[in-house]
């Protein structure tokens, strides 16, 4: 990897394994290396520790999603999605379990997949991308269930709102759609950006950061971040910062986002900014928190750079892992 | 053995020596003292004068002694306070432990707290933006009982409109029937007026 190619290196997407100890980040060379997250946190780390363990090439595109369940990381890259075992990868084979394309109707270009989430109640995996499509594929029998249509334009990002088993997804036609998982009808359809308070014609409709904690929904990209109650699909707080959003998070009694800007974002429910942290990263793509771990719970946050920033207490950047 | 007690006891000696050079050789003095006074052959005045210097160099020696047993005492009151202090202190830091962990657990839910009452508040604001339920109430009522109004006087004047147009109708009616009665009669006098003069022209 030679210094050009660190240059012009920008991290997508990140996952923590299941134990907590290791992340995974995918990178634009389609690229996923893997770090030590006790060894870069153990007090003796030295620089060497802040190198991955291990590095290997995925997919031949770009890997815009990550995400691990309880045993496997599934990486999204190309238009397919691949699924690894974290014990083998930690013992660095890197062999995929399996390789699984969705039915794309057009076979002119590769649709890209942008976003997945799991939806632990059926154990389905959400698969949001470049045809305008949701695609449900059951983690169990390896086949995919569903095709939600519906979006314009494509899919940015999936979530999912577990206690009412919908599935949310933003997309770059500035709709918010919600879809019932069961029946694969859409229930209801935002557009963000027909409302004065969030709208930014500057930027554009589209929506690429959207989450969910079942009650209250995070949506943003083009128009403002907003704080959407979802019973009443109502926008009850919008957030005053300047660039487009890429990822949110609810954090205790805090909102984390990060987007344009070498910063993360700290807002209050309110909708007031309590702070912006500064990291290395000129933007910023990815925000993950490592929930999973009791000892090593970090926040990470990587964009368009081939470093991670590392933050140990969330007020300022403890770190950075490199590629 | 007897090396290692020798070595023991020329060990203690030196370090006691720094206090105990004075007493010692006061010691060595006065048994030097007594065994040559009591060899001394010198006069009774003499041997009195040396009697009482060797009472007070033992009254020295034992006010010596004196003086180090309540050094002695000291130093051991001195450990059980320090032992008091530490345990104390011990004590102390455990339950600050505790009380932190007790604080840590209150942050959590002082922040769950937040969270709900803002929560709370964002929607209180939307809510506060829709209007009050009375007056939409209110305003449906008036609205309700204008409405009944104006159905009241449309059937009135739909009322009216039926009973002018069946009128009408009456009037219309007979005055055609008068029309055709009076046509009738106008051609049945023309049908006379002919039937005559062709029966006057027969003649």
């Amino acid at each position: 990897m030679g210094p050009v190619e660190l240059l012009h290196m920008s991290v997508f997407s990140q996952s923590f394994s299941p134990c907590g100890r290791f992340l995974a980040a995918g990178n634009n060379y389609g690229e996923i290396a893997l770090f030590s997250l006790a060894a870069a946190l153990s007090p003796d780390a030295t620089a060497a520790n802040q190198k991955p363990v291990l590095t290997f090439t995925a997919h031949e595109g770009p890997v815009f999603s990550l995400l691990s369940t309880d045993s496997v990381l599934l990486s999204a890259g190309n238009g397919e999605v691949s699924a690894w075992n974290w014990t083998e990868l930690i013992k660095k084979n890197v062999k995929p379990l399996w390789t699984k394309r969705p039915n794309y109707k057009s076979s002119l270009e590769i649709p890209e997949i942008n976003s997945m989430a799991i939806n632990p109640r059926d154990d389905s995996l959400a698969i949001g991308a470049g045809d305008n499509n949701v695609h449900i594929l059951d983690l169990e029998h390896g086949a995919f269930k569903a095709t939600l249509q519906g979006h314009t334009d494509y899919v940015h990002c999936v979530c999912i709102r577990e206690r009412e088993a919908e599935l949310l997804s933003g997309s770059e036609d500035g709709a918010v759609r919600m879809w019932d998982c069961r029946t694969g009808q859409s229930v209801h359809c935002i557009e963000v950006h027909k409302y004065e308070s969030c709208a930014r014609p500057q930027h554009g409709k589209w929506i690429s950061c959207l989450t969910t904690d079942s009650d209250w929904m995070l949506c943003g990209g083009g128009p403002s971040l907003s704080l959407w109650h979802l019973r009443s699909l109502s926008p009850t707080s919008v957030f005053p910062l300047s660039g487009c959003q890429r990822r949110a998070a609810f954090h205790q009694d805090m909102i984390l986002a990060v987007g344009d800007g070498a910063f993360v974002s700290h807002c209050l429910l309110g909708g007031e900014v309590k702070g912006q942290i500064p990291c290395t990263p000129p933007s910023l793509n990815t925000l993950q928190l490592n929930t999973k771990s009791s000892e090593h719970r970090v926040l990470t946050v990587g964009g368009g750079s081939s470093k991670i920033d590392v933050f140990t207490n969330l007020s300022y950047r403890a770190f950075s892992l490199s590629f | 053995m007897g090396a290692v007690t020798d070595d023991e006891v020329i060990r203690k000696r030196l370090l006691i020596d720094g206090d105990g050079a004075g007493d010692d050789r006061r010691i060595n003095l006065l048994l030097k003292s007594f065994t040559k006074w009591c060899h001394s052959p010198g006069s009774p005045e003499e041997g009195f004068s040396q009697y009482q210097r060797m009472l007070g160099t033992l009254a020295q020696c034992e006010f010596s002694m004196g003086k180090t047993l309540m050094v002695y005492d000291m130093n051991l009151r001195e450990m059980e306070n320090y032992e008091k202090i530490y345990s104390n202190i011990e004590q102390n830091i455990t339950s600050a432990h505790d009380k932190i962990a007790e604080c840590k657990k209150e942050i959590q839910r002082a922040k769950r707290i937040r969270k709900n009452r803002q929560e709370y508040d964002a929607l209180a604001k939307i809510i506060q933006q829709h209007p009050d339920r009375h007056e939409t109430l209110k305003q449906l009522e008036a609205l309700d009982k204008e409405l009944q109004h104006l159905s009241h006087i449309k059937e009135n004047v739909d009322a009216k409109l039926e009973l002018r147009k069946k009128q009408f109708h009456v009037l219309l009616t007979t005055i055609q029937e008068l029309q055709q009665t009076l046509e009738n009669d106008e051609k049945s006098d023309n049908d006379d007026q002919s039937q005559e003069s062709p029966a006057q022209n027969g003649e």
